[in-house]
């Protein structure tokens, strides 16, 4: 095998401290010789070439670019109120296959999340989103309305007896008699 | 009727010069129309008029028209005999990873595929600035880099978290992206620091007589008259003077510190460089 420099040529400009990131994504569609990886998007093939090599010594050969564009919004994420019309775009996507000399497989995906609180945390976004739809606003107006029938017909049936909510305390006393005004 | 082929031209002329007798007998008139063309057509070639076919035996099959094979065509293989494709994973060969392979860079270090939340939470502060003052630029690099490599493995864990919906981790995740950011803020806080520092005392040194800025020969050359330090020093041995000339030291000595203009320059310009 003759060293990886005289079968890639390199680039020279010399990068000290980067500022980027870059994610592998989890392709298992693709062969084990393959991985695919989220660049910035003023990266190019060589680009990642050489940083996968210097950094991760990671030889690859064929690299394939995909820049994904992204959907059109109405207005800016995050935004409380969206204004119509108002269109945005984020930023596109990039994504670069790369062909390496070794082949790679992902580890197993844990059996148990316990450590995740997985099922706790599943309910807890299914409540949030349940909360503010109509569906859930017409659930909590009906079992109002149940429990209100169910009480009227006790009381006409003499099941229960109607009481005030108030309190009697008896009658008002005065506690500080010895005090002349 | 722009290009009639040459042989039928030829093949209708052959029938009619079989019935001409007959037709020149019963309509004489149209003997003179139909002869014309005769004598204008030329024969090109010299093979025989009348193909039945020709002689291709795979006319018409056409694998980019998806004809399919020819009736009673027998093929070298059978369909029965291909091979069926492997799609359960677990009939699949397994594949061997290399222990050394590059991308176990981008996995936690026991090279699970999540690393949980109380493992993403126990870290420690990031780097102060005070702390990495002390630090060689080559110090300072290497911890850079293993900074972009934990950012790196951050941002591929929480896609996964994600991908997977693991559940909780991502506020542990961002915790220790937050640190790993913080201590890179910090580093270029101190090179920035040591830039300055080197661009101060390279401003002070180009008026020294004492530098020599063009990097051929020695860097520094002292001078052969005695400094003012030195004699101030020679002077208190003399007098016996104590404590105002050791005041006067120390603010010397002050003055020498990197960043700073005094009397003493060559010494900013060493402590600058070695920093």
């Amino acid at each position: 095998m003759p060293p990886i420099s005289s079968l890639i040529k390199f680039g020279k400009k010399e990068i000290y401290l980067p500022k980027f990131i870059i994610t592998l994504l989890h392709t298992p569609q693709l062969p084990p010789t393959h991985a695919k990886f989220l660049v910035p998007l003023n990266f190019n093939k060589l680009d990642l070439r050489d940083y996968l090599y210097h950094v991760y010594n990671v030889k690859s050969m064929n690299i394939r670019t995909y820049i994904q564009q992204q959907k059109v919004q109405q207005d800016r994420p995050g935004v409380k109120a969206p204004q119509p019309r108002r269109w945005f775009r984020p930023r596109a996507i990039k994504k670069m296959t790369v062909e390496m000399d070794k082949p790679f497989v992902w580890p197993e995906q844990p059996e148990n999340m316990d450590a995740w609180s997985k099922e706790a945390h599943n309910a807890m976004t299914k409540t949030q989103q349940r909360q503010d739809t109509p569906e859930a606003q017409r659930d909590d107006h009906n079992e109002m309305a149940e429990a209100l029938s169910r009480q009227a017909k006790d009381l006409l049936a003499g099941k229960s007896k109607w009481k005030p909510t108030w309190v009697d305390y008896g009658d008002e006393v005065e506690v500080e008699r010895d005090v002349r005004i | 009727m722009a290009a009639l082929p040459i042989f039928r031209i030829s093949r209708r002329n052959c029938i009619l010069s079989q019935i001409d007798p007959v037709l020149s007998f019963l309509a004489p008139s149209l003997q003179s129309s139909r002869s014309a063309p005769q004598t204008s057509v030329s024969r090109f070639s010299t093979s025989s008029p009348q193909w039945a076919r020709d002689n291709n035996r795979n006319r018409g099959v056409s694998a980019l028209r998806r004809t399919g094979p020819r009736r009673r065509q027998t093929l070298s293989v059978k369909k029965e005999d291909l091979p069926l494709p492997v799609l359960s994973p677990e009939s699949k060969t397994k594949v061997e990873v290399d222990e050394d392979h590059g991308l176990w860079g981008f996995f936690n270090k026991e090279r699970r595929l999540l690393a949980t939340p109380e493992e993403d939470l126990a870290h420690g502060r990031a780097w102060t600035v005070q702390e990495l003052r002390h630090k060689s630029w080559d110090d300072l690099h290497s911890l850079w880099w293993i900074c972009v490599k934990e950012r790196n493995r951050i941002a591929t864990e929480k896609r996964e978290r994600h991908r997977i919906r693991a559940g909780y981790g991502d506020f542990e995740a961002d915790d220790r992206d937050q640190t790993v950011r913080t201590t890179q803020r910090a580093i270029r806080h101190v090179l920035t620091e040591r830039w300055y520092a080197w661009e101060e005392a390279r401003k002070v040194a180009r008026h020294d007589e004492k530098v020599d800025l063009t990097g051929q020969g020695p860097a520094y050359t002292p001078l052969n008259i005695k400094d003012q330090f030195e004699v101030e020093e020679l002077t208190e041995k003399d007098t016996g003077v104590g404590a105002e000339s050791a005041e006067e030291v120390t603010q010397s000595q002050d003055r020498a510190r990197p960043g700073r203009m005094g009397r003493n320059e060559p010494m900013v310009v060493s402590s600058a460089s070695a920093a």
